[in-house]
């Protein structure tokens, strides 16, 4: 593997490492499989991109991408909780619409192109060229400081009464509505949440990028579960603070092992689902596999 | 203090499967009365209980409670004034959550729930005492995992968390039914103890006539989603077994020679 795609993957492993959050929000907070995730990343970055080619300031372009991914989120929480949908269907269901919406958002463009606009990376640049880094590394330093400040956000949110009410929706939804939580409005902004953090993912990606495009989307939601997987089986803990924090570990070791496997002859790049997919169930079979070989040690 | 009026449920209405589980019931209720439910099976007491504490609301009825008719309130809002215990020992915490944690939930029933700390420090020193007093060395063990606690140490703590604010009604569904004997017995006399101390206005649904006759102040008995017989102080006791199966013999034999003859005829 080169310099340029170990930079390349330790970036995207970091900015998809907040998508990865928003999903683990759903997928292992809330036990709600939430496929909207696939329409909430290019619905943030195309908030974002013509917010910014409408002059907007790219760090404020971040608050209007944020809030639209938390409304589809929350469509899809109001679908299962109040219209009584199933949560994968609702989820789907959100996630067409919302493939029609973005190329709306975008002027009836499948894509819309930053090349010539500011973006949040521009004044971060200058600052890591004076101090002699390399420029490639730029982008990283960012996405680290987001990943930071968003693990410190969300530690600190699962420890709060509303995040331990959060953990326990997902955990035993009976007795937390016998101690008086109305479990559709959990759902509902929790859904909200983590496609908030999704779509604040798509907005940075496009930034880096240079362009938002309609199909960028696609196989999001198996890249997160893919990172979480990775993450609990590397460094799972008990603890939500290590659960957290092991789900962008997760993501960075994921894309690693994808940059690795793509910098083999025999891989192509269009090979890149079927390795990703090939990788979730390898990850997923693990406690199965040690079992079965553990078992057989007992037989002998 | 809990007022239930022409109380009506079916379950599969329109379909060949439909049946009755309330047939207009009425029961009042003073407050710090302890009333044991008995009543074969499908005799309509978890759907009572149910309907009371709103997880599955009557289709007619009137239901006030604490001087509030809190027919139309959904079951959440109802978690304001109703604690509960359910069969299932494992229902009544968060397996994934701590000890601490699942009190501090249960510390902030019917309370708003925001951005203040989901588990306080001087509150951990309520929990720990509370959890002293069970003897089961929970107080020792606050941040384990509950789903590393046995069945019997769930339930009680269930129980604690039900009591932790003092509830209006207090609803206990079967809630020693899957214990061992030694535990069911502790399970019982902390929720006497509890109930006692809290002057706290009970219902509780047995299939153990020997604990209904022991336990509580009241005793009623359900049959097809009516009460059929309802004991006083005085009267229960008085009570013994062996009547309280003649009672329910006598009861189900009657309605059974109605069907039967219904079905002859």
């Amino acid at each position: 593997m080169t310099f340029f795609a170990f930079c390349g993957a330790i970036e995207q492993g970091l900015v998809y490492g907040l998508m990865a959050l928003g999903v683990f929000i759903t997928f292992r907070v809330l036990d709600f499989p939430d496929l909207t995730v696939d329409g909430s990343l290019p619905l943030g970055a195309a908030v974002s991109s013509v917010c910014i080619t409408h002059g907007m300031n790219p760090w404020l372009s971040l608050l209007p991408a944020m809030t639209a991914g938390f409304f589809a989120g929350m469509i899809t929480g109001i679908l299962t909780t109040r219209l009584k949908i199933l949560h994968l269907l609702a989820s789907i269901l959100t996630m067409t619409a919302l493939y029609s919406i973005n190329i709306r958002v975008m002027g009836a463009k499948p894509n819309v192109a930053l090349l010539s606009s500011p973006t949040i990376f521009d004044p971060v640049r200058r600052l890591v060229a004076s101090f002699g880094v390399s420029p490639w590394l730029t982008s990283s330093c960012l996405f680290l400081l987001f990943a930071i400040v968003v693990i410190a956000l969300l530690i600190w949110l699962m420890r709060t009464e509303f995040g331990q009410a959060l953990l326990a929706t997902g955990d035993n939804p009976k007795m937390i509505t016998a101690l008086g939580v109305n479990t559709s409005v959990t759902i509902i902004i929790g859904v909200g949440l983590s496609n908030a953090l999704v779509a604040l993912s798509g907005a940075l990606v496009a930034q880096n990028q240079g362009a938002a495009e309609v199909s960028m989307g696609v196989g999001t939601i198996v890249a997160g579960l893919a990172s979480i997987v990775v993450g609990e089986t590397l460094f799972g803990g008990r603890r939500i603070s290590i659960r957290i924090v092991s789900v962008v570990l997760g993501s960075v070791v994921y894309r690693l092992a994808i940059a690795l496997a793509l910098s083999m002859d025999v891989f192509k790049p269009s090979d890149l689902n079927l390795i990703t997919a090939s990788l979730v169930v390898a990850a997923l079979c693990m406690p199965l596999i040690k079992t079965y070989l553990l078992n057989r040690g007992i037989k002998r | 203090m809990l007022e239930a009026s022409s109380l009506v449920k079916y379950f599969d209405r329109g379909t060949v499967n439909e049946v009755l589980a309330l047939n207009g019931l009425d029961l009042k209720v003073e407050p710090g009365q302890f009333v044991c439910i008995i009543g074969s099976n499908g005799a309509g007491k978890t759907t009572l209980l149910r309907c009371i504490s709103g997880s599955s609301p009557p289709d007619s009825g009137r239901t006030i409670l604490n001087d509030s008719d809190i027919t139309m309130w959904p079951e959440h809002k109802r978690a304001k004034l109703i604690g509960r215990v359910f069969q299932d020992p494992l229902a009544g915490t968060c397996a994934s959550m701590t000890i601490e944690e699942n009190m501090a939930l249960a510390n902030r029933r019917g309370r708003d729930r925001g951005f203040k700390a989901g588990v306080s420090r001087p509150e951990k020193e309520v929990f720990r005492s509370s959890l002293a007093k069970l003897g089961l060395g929970l107080e020792m063990r606050m941040t384990d995992q509950v789903g590393l606690l046995s069945g019997g140490q769930r339930q009680s703590l269930t129980l604690l968390m039900a009591n932790l604010i003092t509830p209006k009604l207090l609803l206990l569904d079967e809630h020693t039914a899957s214990l061992d004997p030694k535990t069911a017995v502790l399970i019982m006399d902390l929720t006497c103890a509890l109930v006692e101390e809290g002057r706290i206005t009970t219902l509780m649904i047995t299939h153990n006539m020997q604990q209904a006759i022991n336990y509580g102040n009241r005793l009623i008995m359900m049959h097809h989603g009516r009460i059929i017989l309802d004991f006083d102080e005085q009267d229960k006791k008085k009570l013994t077994v062996k009547d309280l199966l003649q009672h329910f013999y006598s009861v189900t034999a009657e309605t059974n020679h109605l069907t039967d003859r219904l079905v002859l005829g």
